[in-house]
């Protein structure tokens, strides 16, 4: 469903962003607040549960045994995929994957993948016959924006929390996966002409592009997206990377807390 | 889902079942309204080891039009397994089970909610279970009704989801995954406990006339329980709202 | 408050439940009556006001009467007419005849375009839900500046007060033009600290049940307003 923006909503943020100040009084960097709960879904090998702000998504993780492809038979392989159903919200219908609800997976998809936190090799059970398939699926719950960033982090939470089943499938021990880096996605929206982390899903609404960057361990680019319409300077990205990278760190040890556990 | 009877042994000695509990006990409930920010109403229901989520939309203009009803509002309802829902994965996008359960479902709703005060609309009703182990659509029933009372929705009454079956040639309250997959037969209601009325009814298995009042007899008495934790959640919700 | 709900009095009902004998006592918003016994339809605190039994309920959608003050959005311009989002079910219709300009067939565009805000009011409304909007009267015009905050229609009453006090004391301490649309839609304008303050106030409203927190930053407010008055 095309949403409508109201003139005076565009107005208003645009004034806002002269004075340096947010509709819900946020800073320009500050994020409402990441909760994220692992190992909460029973039939899931791993789960994840993220609450920002007014936004609710889970991630769960099975596994499948499959042949190889031919051209990488010691590799096993990963398949991230989000779902944005119409419980995530008023503008969300019904029907086969929107082009939306395939950006998003494929953008959180890439982070992890190119990142190198699983091995594929590690994957395999026997050359040629025989490899594990690791699948990712994401349920967005509730929209009250930046599905982006809580999809991208409980994807890999609940990655990192997974047990490889094994014992079920008759090839050994269940045992951790062994996922090896912590890639974090941080996106930002251009709203009344300037970006910010974090945006809610009025200043999504009233806003412009999005770009989002996901970090791995060292700092480094793994995927990077810019959505809608709208063009941004190299300046502007200077700055929202410099941000990003502090963001990155600080969610990767909220995902290390969890393991703790 | 009648193939294993007799490989697969589901009562204990001394009676009880395979998880401690008794004939006629059912698996701890426990229901949280309003958890998803974005719907009008929403709800968890956590029936032991099922997870089923319900949100509310509307009721809004229904589209399309040749979907509008001139007297009454539509209630159009979802009931989706989530991919990691399960033991094996599933596949996102409807089937033919999911399909059926919406349907029933929504007529079910239809018979409580008071459709006719909303000429023209469409209340939507989405159940995603997001995990399953037997009788995710009584769950998704009790999650849409408190889902329901929570968006605010006009009802003659909260319907509530149950089950009973026959393991073993006995009676019991609400099967496990196990007593589903090796079980003789399973009968999931929805009950209206204000009225004793019933809403919503399927049924497949091997009962007998007196098998199936006991069966109904145990749906009953859970249904009273399950009432009294609804409402609880409810009045949890807004009376402790006050800052 | 016309409906303060701290008092341990207040019963919190769920459709289904039964409420007691109906004999002698009429059924309100809420209530319907079956084998002479109250029963509830929604959730919701109980009320009973000259034997009339209703629910002020938890959660409302805006169902749009005759005369209501609203706040809409331009979602479609046709040749004569333009459909609003009004925050209902439903759209409502403002005909080019109910416009506040002469408007020529064919260009209600160049008068307001999608997006566009305004304050109207609702003309009438069928039984079928159709909604007409008019834009003729004392102060209805399109909104071009300020800024508009949405709140729970529910809610709506606890920002107006008894007899528009609250809504008062909210204009004065903030020093804005604020309006208020039965369709939960409220326009503010003023300084940029004014709306500021006013919408810190609206969204404790907006969350569940914060009638005191509500109290408590337009009183601060008002203490504010009154040392710079005094300085």
């Amino acid at each position: 469903m095309v949403q409508l923006v109201p003139t005076l909503l565009r107005q208003e943020l645009a004034r806002l962003a002269e004075e340096d100040a947010r509709i819900d009084g946020r800073g320009r960097w500050d994020s409402r607040g990441f909760n994220l709960e692992t190992d909460c879904l029973y039939n899931a090998e791993g789960s994840a549960k993220v609450v920002l702000g007014g936004t609710v998504v889970y991630a769960g993780v099975k596994f499948e045994l499959r042949t190889p492809w031919p051209d990488r038979p010691t590799q096993g392989s990963l398949m991230c995929g989000a779902e944005l159903r119409p419980v995530a919200g008023r503008k969300y219908e019904p029907g086969p994957p929107s082009p939306q609800s395939i950006e998003l997976g494929r953008v959180v998809d890439r982070g992890i993948r190119e990142s190198g936190c699983i091995d594929m090799e590690s994957l395999c059970i026997v050359p040629g016959e025989k490899v594990w398939g690791v699948m990712i699926d994401i349920h967005v719950m509730s929209d009250q924006g930046n599905i982006f960033d809580a999809c991208g982090l409980a994807a890999i939470a609940a990655l990192r929390t997974a047990v490889v089943p094994a014992e079920r499938f008759d090839v050994g021990e269940d045992h951790v996966l062994g996922v090896k880096g912590t890639p974090i996605m941080a996106s930002f929206t251009r709203v009344g002409g300037r970006f910010v982390y974090d945006a809610t899903e009025q200043e999504e609404l009233g806003g412009d592009e999005r770009i989002h960057i996901t970090l791995g361990d060292e700092g480094h680019l793994h995927s990077l997206q810019k959505g809608l319409k709208g063009a941004f300077t190299p300046a502007e990205f200077t700055e929202i990377f410099d941000v990003a990278q502090e963001r990155c760190v600080e969610l990767r040890k909220l995902v290390a807390e969890k393991e703790g556990n | 889902m009648m193939g294993g009877y007799g490989d697969v042994q589901l009562l204990n000695e001394d009676g009880s079942r395979l998880d401690g509990r008794k004939v006629d006990e059912m698996r701890p409930v426990s229901i949280e309204a309003g958890i998803l920010p974005a719907a009008d109403g929403s709800a968890m229901v956590t029936q032991g080891l099922n997870v089923a989520v319900a949100a509310v939309y509307g009721p809004m203009e229904a589209h399309p039009r040749k979907i509008q009803r001139q007297d009454r509002a539509v209630i159009d309802v979802r009931y989706n397994m989530a991919p990691f829902s399960t033991s094996d994965r599933i596949r996102p996008g409807f089937n033919r089970r999911s399909r059926e359960i919406s349907k029933v479902t929504a007529e079910a709703l239809e018979s409580v909610v008071l459709v006719e005060r909303y000429p023209r609309s469409k209340i939507r009703v989405e159940i995603e279970i997001l995990a399953a182990e037997a009788g995710t659509r009584c769950a998704g029933i009790t999650a849409a009704a408190v889902a329901l009372a929570d968006a605010g929705i006009p009802m003659r009454d909260l319907i509530v989801g149950v089950a009973s079956g026959k393991i073993e040639d006995t009676v019991v309250l609400d099967l496990d995954k196990a007593e589903d997959n090796y079980g003789q037969a399973d009968l999931p209601v929805g009950i209206l406990p204000n009225t004793g009325e019933i809403a919503f009814l399927q049924m497949d298995g091997d009962l007998s006339p007196d098998e199936y009042n006991l069966a109904m007899e145990y749906n009953f008495k859970a249904a009273k329980e399950i009432h009294e934790i609804m409402v609880d959640a409810l009045q949890r919700r807004y009376q402790g709202g006050e800052a | 408050m016309s409906q303060g709900q701290t008092g341990a009095e207040q019963r919190l009902v769920t459709p289904g439940m039964t409420i007691g004998s109906s004999t002698g006592k009429r059924a309100g918003s809420g209530i319907i009556a079956e084998n002479e016994t109250f029963v509830a339809t929604q959730l919701g605190w109980l009320r009973e006001i000259n034997n009339t039994v209703s629910i002020d309920p938890i959660h409302a959608a805006y169902m749009p009467r005759s005369g209501d003050l609203i706040v809409g959005n331009v979602a479609e311009v046709r040749n004569n007419l333009w459909f609003m989002d009004i925050n209902g079910a439903f759209q409502g219709l403002l005909p080019m005849s109910l416009a506040p300009w002469k408007v020529e067939f064919g260009a209600a565009r160049q008068h307001m375009d999608v997006g566009n805000v305004v304050l109207a009011r609702v003309q009438e409304v069928d039984e079928c839900h159709n909604v007409v909007l008019t834009m003729k009267g004392v102060g209805l015009r399109r909104l071009n500046q300020g800024t508009v905050e949405s709140i729970p229609v529910q809610h709506i009453d606890r920002v107006r007060g008894e007899n528009n006090a609250t809504l008062q004391r909210l204009r004065d301490a903030c020093d804005c033009r604020i309006m208020v649309g039965e369709n939960g839609r409220i326009w503010i304008d003023g300084e940029p600290e004014g709306i500021t303050w006013a919408r810190k106030a609206l969204q404790m409203v907006a969350s569940d049940g914060h009638t005191k927190a509500f109290e408590a930053i337009l009183a601060d407010m008002e203490q504010e307003q009154k040392l710079k008055g005094d300085a």
